[in-house]
């Protein structure tokens, strides 16, 4: 059975979105639109991050931004301790705590020297912490409702964990003032073309790795799970491990976008393991389309656009979000699979319906069953 | 009759109870490899539940279940399903919201990991086995068909087609044919002639007509217990499975 | 003695709070299997439904708390009919619409009347305290405790003694079999919706003269309170009350010897371990499946 060229115009469309984000620095030369349109990418990437572990497994993750933050603070420790000694006190400290009267560099910075180490542990600590929970949540069967509740209330211990651990992490101010992000020599400016291609280039891998892992076996079966769960282990599937690959591997790819934001913003908050944010990516990622990574990014840079457009204004913005809350309610009424599911559809249609050809010969055969979501007898 | 050491599937005094409800009790089963049982029995005698013992769907209260002489009650519903156990539900249960295509190239999982599946892809494997699959139950102009949009009887035969495509020695049948027109299930019959030997079957069924076309052995449930076992004309004339059944409108309309 | 008597009494204060927020959760969760993630700002509009009758009117709260439950139940009447019954099939939908329709109630009423904390008076009559074995308490929050039991109770009566109690535990219990013997489950769901709505707008009004309001205020009860109903279990309204006595009491326990923030990670952990090993509550018997 040959299957149709669709693989195929996908991967030509992806690459096309790519290589235009990539072009965006030779028509525009504004270091402070490059900054904001880098972090727009960022976003992007954290909508791809959910739209694979949410559109194709089914796991709504209300806490996506706990490892985009913890990403974030990873990158910002590393280049923290770079900024040795301007930014820091007696003995190599970093000057918050130094006002907070430590006089030790706790043990679990002290790796963070390296940058390497930084980068590293900017994806592994999300992916372990990931599947740490993803077993805790997926081999105890917990689905749906319940597993987002966990998540969030997960993402939120995290954040009061640093928020009150002020003398290690900076508190609310989160870690400011760091080094720029340099390998071999080469400093990537947050202004600069150059960091703005380290993330549309990052951006691009992550958008094809997620398209990869979507377009295999693995990825079919984490749709089967999404569609039931319960008959997948009938197969011989183990369920619960499936769910904690995706899980992991979207956390991944968040701790990754978690650490370019840093790069770009120069900073580190516990606002970026805030409910606003993981909310945020919710609604990118439901508007652009969740069963389209293409989609959940390109949701994620019109909405984030928009935003920074109106930002401006103060009452404008204010009435944006409400704007924006409005939309998402509507697009989870009306478009569960989003803007994307919505040009799918219209696609679709013309396709179908060549001129003179007889339409209607999609319609669905005799009687499709009723209900066939669960699995029949006692549950 | 055969040695004990042939049976692929032992029940032994298989009880499960649901908040005091004895839903099976103390039941024991044989089943010979490369055999086609009928397990037959009233509403409500836990002939599902029974089903569901084996693959792992509800676990046991009381007893034992051995498949190829291993225990497998214990296993998690994957590992009994990797053991060599197929199940096709009473409600068809196949993946909605997925072409044909794609739902039977779920069904073929003989390679059930993660990584190992990550760097496979549909174009590159199981293509052949799947159209030849597809044939067998007249699903081959449907391939990119969405799976929700098949006819019941259709939808049926794919979940059929979804457990040949996972090959179990042992396939557990709930009502394969409900739903299906009297030339669907006369298929159905030679579909499972073909499979006998090759495959063990246990198939739970209400359709008498079906039964007599293609059982060896019946069982015959009653109250969550065994009530009695033996050819189809063994049980045709036993006066206990026709007491069971009375009330019921007999045993062609259980 | 007097600071035990004084312990148990606030311990008893933050627990008829607690109780009256997740009642109306548990109640609108136990019925409709729908997690209101909105019933924070239910409870927020309750408050500024006071805050507003009360500097535009001269209201009195005491007076107000007739026409607030009204108005917020009216909301989550609105609510319900509007979004919540198009999504029963859909219940991860449900959490993500309700959320969004939190969001929009708060930005709505930051534009409308402003972010900055607003004050509601006690009613005078109340502004005094009494004296109970020896420890001097707040006649309000003995008000609030009194109130939140009664309301309790009524709930309870409604729930096991009316006819559309009865209604309510067939559907609790099995929607498509109830409906199929003629109850019409989409207007019970209604009412279920808009009464929750509305306790949880009384809530909003009782609390207005303890803390300040604001736009965001909700967002901590509706933790707290789904809490509550976690730990209550699902079904059950008697679960709801012994989990709200227990936390508040907790609560008042912990926020007087410790930390607000590790509190806080506390309970939110334990959330996360009840649901995983006791998704029923501690409880109830059963699960809703």
């Amino acid at each position: 059975m040959k299957v149709p060229g669709k693989t195929t115009s996908q991967i030509a469309i992806y690459a096309a979105v790519c290589i235009a984000i990539l072009l965006v620095p030779l028509v525009l030369d504004d270091a402070f639109l490059l900054n904001k349109y880098a972090r727009y990418l960022v976003f992007g990437m954290l909508a791809v991050s959910l739209s694979l572990s949410w559109g194709y497994a089914g796991i709504l993750n209300l806490g996506q931004a706990m490892t985009f933050g913890l990403g974030s603070y990873c990158m910002a420790m590393a280049l923290k301790l770079k900024t040795i000694p301007v930014h820091t006190g007696s003995d190599g400290l970093p000057d918050f705590m130094v006002w907070n009267n430590v006089t030790e560099l706790p043990w679990f910075w002290i790796p963070f020297h390296s940058l390497a180490f930084g980068v590293a542990a900017g994806i592994l600590v999300p992916v372990a912490l990931a599947a740490l929970l993803g077993w805790f949540v997926f081999k105890g069967r917990v689905t749906g409702v319940y597993a987002a509740i966990i998540t969030l209330a997960a993402m939120v211990v995290v954040q009061l964990l640093i928020i009150d651990q002020q003398r290690f992490t900076g508190g609310f101010n989160g870690i400011t003032d760091l080094a720029q992000f340099e390998v071999a020599g080469f400093a990537f400016d947050a202004y600069g073309s150059s960091s703005y291609y380290l993330v549309a280039g990052c951006l691009a891998v992550t958008l094809f790795l997620a398209l990869f892992i979507t377009k295999s076996k693995t990825g079919l079966i984490l749709q089967a799970i999404r569609d039931q769960e319960d008959r997948v282990r009938f197969f011989g599937y183990d369920v619960a491990l499936y769910k904690i690959f995706v899980f992991s591997v979207s956390a991944g790819i968040a701790g990754l976008a978690g650490m370019l934001y840093t790069i770009v913003m120069e900073f580190a908050s516990p606002t970026f393991l805030g409910v606003p944010l993981s909310l945020s990516v919710v609604i990118w990622v439901a508007v652009g389309g969740r069963q389209s990574l293409l989609g959940a990014m390109l949701g994620a840079l019109v909405v984030t656009g928009v935003q920074g457009a109106l930002s401006e204004s103060e009452t404008f913005l204010e009435t944006w979000t409400l704007v924006m809350g409005l939309l998402f309610v509507l697009v989870v009424l009306f478009l569960p699979k989003g803007l994307a599911g919505a040009f799918e559809k219209i696609a679709a249609r013309f396709e179908r319906t060549p001129p003179g050809a007889v339409a209607e010969s999609t319609a669905p055969r005799s009687e499709p069953i009723k209900s066939g979501r669960e699995i029949e007898g006692v549950s | 009759m055969s040695p004990v050491t042939e049976d692929q599937l032992i029940m032994d005094r298989a009880s499960v109870s649901f908040s005091g409800f004895l839903a099976v009790s103390e039941l024991t089963l044989r089943v010979r490899k490369g055999e086609l049982r009928c397990l037959i029995g009233p509403n409500g005698a836990g002939k599902t539940t029974a089903l569901d013992l084996v693959c792992g769907k509800t676990r046991l209260t009381a007893g034992e279940i051995r498949f190829e002489g291993r225990p497998i009650h214990h296993l998690s519903e994957h590992r009994i399903a990797r053991a060599g156990i197929g199940r096709k539900f009473q409600v068809p249960s196949v993946f909605r919201e997925l072409s044909v295509w794609d739902n039977l190239h779920i069904g073929h999982s003989q390679q059930p990991g993660v990584l190992a599946n990550l760097i496979r892809f549909r174009r590159n494997i199981d293509a052949e086995d799947i159209s030849r699959l597809a044939e067998l139950v007249g699903l081959q102009a449907d391939l990119k068909t969405q799976a929700a949009h098949l006819s019941h009887g259709q939808t049926q035969w794919l979940e059929i087609a979804l457990i040949l495509a996972q090959d179990p020695a042992l396939i557990l049948m709930d009502e394969p044919t409900a739903g299906m027109t009297a030339q669907e299930t006369k298929k159905t019959a030679q579909l499972f002639d073909r499979l006998r030997g090759r495959h063990t079957l246990v198939v739970v069924e209400h359709d008498m007509g079906f039964v007599r076309d293609i059982a060896e052995t019946i069982t015959v449930m009653h109250q969550g217990k065994l009530l009695a076992e033996g050819t189809i004309a063994q049980i045709e004339t036993n006066q206990q499975v026709r007491d069971a059944y009375l009330g019921s409108g007999g045993i062609g309309h259980a | 003695m007097e600071i035990f008597v004084s312990q148990i009494m606030t311990g008893l204060s933050i627990a008829s709070i607690l109780m009256l927020v997740a009642l109306g959760l548990a109640i609108i969760y136990g019925v409709t299997g729908v997690i209101n993630l909105a019933h924070g700002e239910f409870v927020m509009l309750g408050a500024y439904a006071a805050w507003f009758l009360q500097t535009q009117f001269g209201l009195s709260l005491l007076v107000s708390l007739v026409p607030i439950f009204i108005l917020v139940a009216l909301f989550g009447w609105l609510i319900e009919a509007l979004v919540i019954r198009h999504l029963y099939e859909r219940p991860l939908d449900t959490i993500l619409a309700t959320w969004g329709i939190g969001v929009m109630a708060q930005q709505a009423v930051r534009l409308i009347a402003g972010g900055e904390l607003r004050y509601v008076e006690m009613p005078p009559a109340l502004a005094t305290s009494v004296t109970i074995f020896g420890a001097s308490e707040s006649a309000y929050r003995l008000f609030i405790l009194f109130l939140a039991l009664a309301l309790f109770a009524l709930t309870w009566c409604i729930y096991r003694y009316t006819h559309f109690g009865l209604k309510l535990r067939a559907i609790a219990q099995n929607r498509s079999i109830a409906s199929s013997f003629g109850i019409n489950s989409g207007r019970i769901y209604r009412f279920t919706f808009a009464y929750g709505a509305g306790i949880a707008g009384l809530a909003g009004a009782l609390v207005s003269p303890l803390k300040s309001v604001s736009p965001e205020m909700g967002t901590t009860y509706v933790v707290d309170a789904f809490m509550v109903v976690v730990l209550g279990g699902v079904q059950s309204l008697m679960g709801t009350l012994a989990s709200s006595g227990i936390l508040g009491e907790l609560t008042g326990y912990i926020a007087f010897y410790s930390n607000d923030t590790i509190a806080k990670a506390l309970v939110l952990l334990a959330i996360v371990v009840l649901i995983r090993f006791r998704p029923q509550g501690l409880f109830a018997g059963r699960v809703r499946t």
